[in-house]
């Protein structure tokens, strides 16, 4: 998967309308909630096999620490 | 896993019911900050939707009592021929005697008939058809009647909204009998009881029992969801993870065990947790998605033990091999692989409330005159 093709997914993952970047920060979308955090980890679990943990996500900051997760 | 099959036990009947009391998530914009946006997103990615919950006069063996009685007058069963009783659930009318022996009583069920109380959740289904599968094929036992239901919605607090829209009420009775040419059942089983405090229920057994304080403590989290001692937990993220771990592998090692494959298979009816995690399990297990309903969950939400049930149930057709996954508390689970042809589903119809049932003062009042030998 491409940075381009991460970034769409996770624009649907996160159902946000928000153009992400892999700067993008977490904590600035309206959308980054518990749900997002659900739907992350069935995104990389999924479409990586990478499983995450809530403090997993306590620790990311932005998008690309994400992608950095799914060994982008 | 461990892996087991059945000869001579063909499951005729099944029917489910749910309480008249209908909650619609669009009704309930408060728990999404008021936000119709937010509403419409965790519709879409949870698959938000109804849910059915008994009302305060109502219990678990009240609506399995129902469920069966219509069913047995549906398929023109003769109660007399019952000689197995089984009861699957975690959320008991009484702490004591098992709601089997209500429902025996409440059913009219003769003496000679051996009743079992399974106590668990999630998995609860198939452990029982796996249960009553290894009791009949020996022919020991002929006619068994399956109550399954454990109305996880009605005991959660609306203040907490992790939780509250997830689940809903439903009961089920299923009929299997004894017959030499029905086709062999498949079971896959396993627990993992090292991870028994993932979902919990902390008070109110022998660990912890209530005390007074207990009813007045009341915890908020981050986000302002409460829980009160009366109430479960759940940490959802480890939770989440082993069912990722377990359900892909259950649905494949089950359809193993009956030497199927996926195109043999009409319907997989996997536990309605979400329509997000029901997704992520059919995506990991590479099935078809379009033969594992996620529908049921938007309809009726989690109807915990009862949740495979429930999918049966609302299948508006005839079922030929259908696999069961479930999992969840414990943790524990299990699959099944079922040849289903000729079996009556009944679906799911709506249980009415009596209105003449006695109040919670007139049930006390009933208790201290039996104690004090003013009733018998």
């Amino acid at each position: 998967m491409t940075n381009e093709e991460f970034l769409t997914e996770m624009q649907d993952v996160l159902q946000t309308e928000e153009e992400l970047s892999m700067d993008t920060v977490l904590d600035d979308l309206d959308e980054w909630d518990s749900l997002s955090v659900m739907a992350t980890m069935a995104f990389l679990e999924k479409s990586f096999g990478i499983k995450t943990t809530m403090k997993d996500y306590h620790e990311m900051k932005t998008i690309g620490d994400i992608a950095k997760k799914a060994g982008l | 896993m461990a892996t087991a099959s059945f000869k001579n036990t063909r499951m005729i009947g099944i029917k489910t019911v749910v309480p008249e009391h209908c909650v619609n998530i669009d009704d309930e914009l408060r728990y999404f900050e008021n936000n119709p946006k937010k509403l419409s997103r965790a519709k879409k990615m949870m698959g938000y939707g109804r849910r059915y919950i008994a009302d305060d006069n109502t219990t678990v063996t009240d609506m399995a009592v129902d469920a069966a009685e219509i069913l047995m007058a549906e398929m023109k069963i003769n109660r007399d021929e019952i000689d197995l009783l089984i009861f699957v659930n975690q959320n008991p009318d009484y702490p004591r005697p098992s709601d089997v022996c209500l429902a025996h009583g409440r059913l009219n069920l003769k003496k000679a008939c051996t009743s079992l109380q399974i106590n668990l959740g999630c998995s609860g289904y198939v452990h029982a058809l796996m249960t009553a599968a290894g009791l009949m094929s020996s022919g020991a036992f002929k006619l068994c009647l399956l109550l399954c239901g454990d109305n996880p919605a009605h005991d959660i607090s609306v203040d907490n909204r992790k939780i509250a829209p997830v689940f809903g009420d439903a009961v089920s009775a299923t009929l299997l009998k004894y017959d030499c040419n029905a086709p062999e059942s498949f079971f896959v089983t396993g627990t993992n009881g090292k991870k028994w405090d993932k979902i919990i229920h902390p008070f109110g057994g022998q660990a912890l029992p209530f005390k007074k304080e207990d009813f007045d403590f009341r915890i908020h989290d981050e986000a302002g969801n409460v829980w009160t001692a009366e109430q479960g937990l759940m940490k959802g993220e480890d939770v989440f993870n082993f069912t990722m771990d377990v359900a892909p592998a259950l649905l494949n090692d089950t359809m193993k065990a009956a030497n199927w494959t996926a195109e043999d298979v009409d319907l997989f009816a996997i536990h309605q947790a979400n329509k997000q995690i029901v997704e992520a399990i059919v995506f990991k297990a590479e099935i078809p998605a379009q033969k594992a309903p996620v529908e049921t969950f938007s309809r009726y939400a989690n109807n915990s033990v009862n949740s495979v049930a429930t999918v049966l149930c609302d299948q508006k057709r005839d079922l030929k091999k259908v696999v069961l996954c479930s999992f969840g508390i414990g943790l524990s689970w299990g699959g099944a692989a079922l040849d289903l042809s000729g079996m009556y589903n009944g679906g799911i119809s709506t249980y009415i409330s009596p209105k003449a049932k006695p109040t919670r003062e007139q049930q006390i009042q009933h208790w201290i005159n039996y104690f004090k030998g003013d009733e018998k």
